[in-house]
């Protein structure tokens, strides 16, 4: 890492001076003035490992060509790239490459943005070599990545990547020397993570991505650059489409907040949307059944019985429901129109599902709904802690910086999570940490007072603290001393002095970013467990530091935008409470009208109020609570008791299949608009290709309903939307390249000191009371898996070759226990319900505990009780005690 | 029994040995050639597991050096050296007369079991090549008529008296 206090050196290449901090390597210096030094082996990503030999470099007074990708500069170097001596060596490195390359280019994948190619055309290299080409024999490598090792140049940037970056090591050059081949584990085909990284760095065509075999040049493919709609971390990527079929994906080295890189979601998932069930026409439910129509008649069919129920029953007797997957622009207008066109303020999103618990602890304690670090403070942490992240599975590319900070950047990793630290198929954040505490996702909160109650036990406090708020530290070390070291051992199977070691080592270091993920968020204790953690940062200090901070971990691509655009219950646009007056008043005096004055029903409370008659009808975006929600909520029959029920949707999923009306809506591949990413960073989103059949972007349908209800809410295109949205909420962010975090809120922190913390101090902090488990059960949580995201995956034929179906992960110890082998079937049963499912053994599962991919839940969804958080309205149904038992 | 149960004392003791975990890894695949005169997949998987390396890696490392096997050998493996030194002074005419004589090239075994022909990296011998290693002993300055005398004693005797030893292997100082 280049501090910024480096010393800087001026050195010379090809007569231009170059002033670089010293260090910097050759081959980057020289990019710097615009000199492209010829390279193979070397990527700014990974360690220089100068194999290939390519990028040979004159140095006055050195006597030998040196590689400018291992070199380092140093004060008054003159370097010379292009001097005869230079271009003879380029040109003989590359006789060498050529002599065993198949030059098969009319056929490779690579033709036209080939490295070799170029340097070839560039130094017009010849072959005096005459002999029989080395040749590899073709094996089958994976459904989704191929290679033809004829072609490879051998410069191992794929094994370095698969070990330096994901940490996943699934490559290895097999051989020695020229008959060196890149293979998996001998003839088995490749497992993976399948992020395509190797896709992506292999200078030529030797690694080659499936699903856009032989289909283009890439000249002829027409680019779009966008944002990745899978999850919470926002990765820019790059859609590339000839006419309107979706050809690849690929990021640009140094693009946007991943840098380039992708997971295997965005790399291999992004033919979701030309899944041939897509919507493409409007329909109505006519006797019984959905027929298509026009957009006209679906509209104004909607139109009118929004009348009519409105007169009858009034703008509350309605509710919405969107998805984290609409741009910003959309979930304003879904919620401006509501409020204003229908007059209700009843409406929730998917954030419900967990993100709303670290923002509600986030604007407790530190009065943000964001947070106040960025990915680079990740990268630049001394102590990062991770919370119930699963990281690799759910936010692979937060995950990413994680890794950077651990193995390049010497940060100390301590996790509190359920993985065993196995090494297998796919990186396990618990292999790089320093303090691993593996605990049930179910008790993951227990661990979070342990290293509370360490810190205050071993003074770790902040020394002016307990002074200007004697009472907070009074209250917090009383309740502590409730929970004694026995119990907390007990549960959850730690030393005592495990937690003391790390609560020191976070108190002790500088900057300590705290990461909380969906395992956390989204169970009974996120809330609590978020404020638990804030509580820790506070204690040691550490909460407004410079560097330091909490990050809870978006799941969907755009849940944050949802709580910044008001699309949740509790909050107005800009994340101000529905409660705030003045925040009311002033929304409604630039929406020239009146905000509807009820308390608003959150999504749990919505589906009650339809069951129970007194909410008539219901909006739902893009979201399917019939098929995400445990049979306990009942959530079908209570939209089956809607006189209205309208969905906006791309495919017929369970709950739109009871809808009175479908819209077909469009992908966020076919339309403009903004993502707020997991850190609060607003970035464009393009379209690739237009809108699939007649569908229709959620923004244009609120807007055109809105037209036939009389209060027209009209924009020509969507920045109008974002001009608006920006007018209202001050300052909304700029699409700059860094987000700019918000900073703590010191009068917020103080209410919290004060009187804040009082409120669940005593629920959050109590003695533990210890549970059994029977014999012959399992702890079952539902799981998020790698391979599938947000609400599309799974109809990604990419995504569903390496995942197609559920599969019970569970431990090797349980599998014995229960005489269980891969692929054998398994029936689960609880008091809620029954499943029967496969299983497959998975050594990172700790004993005891098994996990089922949540995108293939459904039925496993019936086996959980459902909590509903009182505070934050959120229901948790992630664990439950099932039964499990081996059928034929 | 898996590998690891079967020698699970030798392995301890060669675990010992390295502060470095997978510095273990090239001692733990011996003893799993030694066990089945291979190194077989799921001994590939253990010690990857043991180590905490992926298979892969282990591979990579196996398919490195010469002197690990894949696949069955037959009861005497020959490894030719075919590198610089060996290769003036006729290590590819050695390869030939053991073509004529066994019937088998590079990679083969004899339909009988006995004799199976690999050529190899340089062993070290450099200075008295042409040579080759036989399982665990060197052969060194080969002619044809040596070379005849060779696969005669190792039919009948299972030895030869003409093998000037075999090649070093660090012992672990005994303390
Ligand atoms: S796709 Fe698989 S093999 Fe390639 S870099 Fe990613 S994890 Fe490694
Ligand atoms: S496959 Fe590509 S990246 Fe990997 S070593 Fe060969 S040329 Fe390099
Ligand atoms: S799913 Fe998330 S991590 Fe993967 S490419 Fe998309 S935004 Fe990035
Ligand atoms: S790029 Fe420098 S040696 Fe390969
Ligand atoms: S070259 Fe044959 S032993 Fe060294």
């Amino acid at each position: 890492m280049t501090t910024p206090t480096a010393q800087m050196v001026r050195i010379m290449i090809d007569g231009m001076t170059v002033n670089v901090p010293k260090g910097t390597l050759v081959i980057e210096a020289a990019r710097r003035v615009g000199v492209m030094i010829p390279h193979f082996c070397y990527h700014p990503k990974l360690k220089p490992d100068a194999n290939c030999r390519m990028c040979l470099v004159e140095i006055e007074k050195v006597p030998k060509l040196q590689t400018a990708c291992s070199t380092p500069v140093d004060e008054g170097m003159n370097v010379r790239t292009a001097t005869t001596v230079v271009n003879d060596a380029h040109k003989s490195v590359l006789e060498f490459i050529l002599a065993n390359h198949p030059l098969d280019c009319p056929v490779c994948d690579q033709g036209g943005k080939c490295d070799l190619q170029d340097f070839s055309h560039q130094y017009t290299a010849t072959s005096r070599f005459t002999e029989t080409k080395r040749v590899f024999q073709k094996e089958y490598f994976s459904p989704l990545i191929e290679t033809q090792m004829n072609r490879c140049v051998q410069c191992l940037r794929c094994v370095r990547y698969c070990d330096e970056v994901m940490d996943v090591k699934a490559l290895a050059p097999v051989g020695r020397g020229t008959m060196t081949e890149i293979k998996h584990f001998g003839f088995h085909p490749l497992d993976c993570e399948f992020c395509g990284g190797c896709v992506q760095i292999c200078p030529v065509g030797a690694i080659t991505s499936r699903l856009s075999m032989y289909e283009y040049r890439p000249w002829m493919l027409k680019r779009a650059e966008t944002i990745c709609g899978y999850c919470g971390d926002g990765c820019q990527m790059t859609v590339q489409t000839k006419g309107q079929e979706l050809i690849e994906v690929n990021s640009a080295h140094g693009a946007g907040r991943n840098n380039g890189d992708l997971c295997a979601r965005g790399f291999f998932g992004f033919h979701a949307a030309s899944h041939p069930q897509r919507l493409t026409h409007p329909l109505i439910r006519r006797h019984g059944a959905l027929v298509q129509v026009t957009w006209e008649e679906a509209l104004e069919y909607v139109a009118d019985r929004v009348n009519e129920i409105k007169a009858a029953h009034g703008g509350p007797s309605f509710g919405g429901l969107i998805s984290g997957r609409c741009t910003n622009e959309e979930l304003y207008l879904f919620q401006k129109f509501l409020r204003m066109a229908i007059g209700t303020n009843h409406i929730d999103s998917s954030a419900r599902y967990g993100h709303v618990n670290g923002l509600q602890a986030m604007q407790l304690v530190q009065g943000t709904h964001r947070w106040t670090v960025t990915f680079e403070d990740i990268l630049d942490a001394d102590v990062l802690i991770l919370v119930g992240t699963n990281i690799t599975e759910t936010n692979p590319i937060t995950g990413l910086k994680v890794k950077e900070a651990v193995k390049k950047r010497q940060a100390t990793l301590i996790t509190i999570e359920s993985l065993e630290p196995v090494v297998d198929t796919m990186s396990n954040i618990a292999n790089l940490s320093h303090h691993h505490f593996r605990i049930p996702t179910s008790d993951t909160h227990h661990a979070i007072v342990g290293l509370v109650k360490a810190v205050l036990e071993q003074n770790l406090t902040q020394p002016d603290l307990a002074q200007r708020h004697p009472t907070y530290v009074n209250a917090m070390t009383s309740a502590l001393q409730q929970i004694s070291w026995q119990d907390l051992q007990a549960a959850t199977g730690i030393e005592p002095d495990a937690f003391v070691r790390a609560a020191k080592v976070a108190a002790g270091a500088r900057r300590v970013v705290i990461m909380a993920g969906q395992l956390l968020l989204r169970s009974e204790q996120g809330y609590s467990g978020c404020l638990t953690l804030l509580d820790l940062l506070l204690l040691t200090g550490k909460l407004d530091a410079p560097g330091c901070g909490f990050a809870p971990l978006a799941e969907e691509n755009n849940d944050q935008g949802a709580i910044e655009m008001g699309t949740v219950t509790e909050l107005l646009p800009g994340a101000q409470p529905i409660t705030n007056d003045t925040e009311r008043e002033r929304i409604a005096k630039q929406w020239k009208g009146e905000l509807p004055t009820d308390k608003g029903a959150s999504l749990i409370e919505m589906l009650e109020r339809a069951r129970v008659g007194s909410l008539k009808a219901m909006f739902i975006v893009g979201e399917n609570p019939v098929g995400s929600l445990p049979a306990v909520i009942h959530a079908e029959a209570s939209l089956r008791n809607l006189d209205l029920l309208v969905c906006q949707e791309l495919f017929l999923t369970e709950t739109a299949a009871l809808a009175h009306v479908v819209l077909p809506a469009a992908s966020s591949l076919e339309k403009h608009g903004t993502f707020t990413n997991t850190e609060g960073h607003v970035q464009a989103v393009r379209p690739a290709i237009e809108p699939v059949g007649d569908s229709r972007p959620d923004w244009e349908i609120f807007s055109a309903l809105s037209i036939l209800l009389n209060s027209p809410m009209e924009y020509a295109e969507s920045k109008e939307i974002l001009k608006e949205i920006r007018s209202l909420i001050p300052g909304y962010s700029s699409l700059g390249p860094t987000p700019l975090p918000p900073k703590v809120d010191h009068s917020a922190v103080d209410r919290y000191l004060t009187d804040g913390y009082q409120r669940d101090l005593a629920s959050r902090y109590h003695p533990i009371s210890r549970a059994s488990r029977p014999d012959g059960t399992v702890r079952l949580e539902l799981a998020q898996s790698l391979f599938h995201s947000g609400k599309l995956s799974t109809r990604s034929k990419g995504l569903l070759q390496v995942e197609g179906s559920g599969r019970l992960r569970i431990s090797p110890s349980d599998a014995a226990r229960f005489a269980l082998s891969d692929g054998d079937r398994v029936r689960l049963s609880s008091t809620s319900g029954e499943m029967t499912t496969e299983v497959k053994i998975m050594e990172r599962v700790p004993q005891g505990t098994a996990w089922f991919p949540s995108h293939f839940g459904q039925a496993a969804v019936q086996l959980f009780e459902c909590a509903i958080d009182p505070i934050t309205h959120v229901p948790s149904f992630r664990t439950a005690t099932v039964s499990m038992m081996k059928v034929a | 029994m898996t590998f690891v149960e079967k020698y699970k004392d030798e392995i301890a003791d060669i675990l010992s040995r390295y502060p470095v975990r997978r510095s273990a890894l090239i001692p733990l695949l011996y003893v799993a050639q030694r066990d089945q005169g291979y190194v077989t997949e799921s001994a590939m998987q253990e010690i990857a597991h043991l180590l905490r390396l992926t298979p892969p890696q282990v591979y990579e490392t196996i398919t490195f050096y010469t002197m690990f096997n894949l696949k069955p050998v037959g009861t005497f493996h020959i490894q030719v050296c075919k590198s610089l030194m060996c290769a003036l002074v006729g290590s590819d005419t050695v390869i030939e007369w053991i073509k004529t004589k066994l019937g088998i090239g590079p990679g083969e075994s004899t339909a009988d079991g006995l004799f199976s022909l690999s050529v190899v990296e340089c062993l070290a011998a450099c200075g008295t090549g042409p040579m080759m290693q036989i399982n665990e002993d060197y052969y060194e300055q080969l002619t044809e008529n040596k070379l005849d005398r060779i696969l005669t004693d190792l039919r009948s005797t299972g030895t030869s008296p003409l093998k000037s030893g075999p090649f070093m292997w660090p012992e672990p100082v005994k303390t």
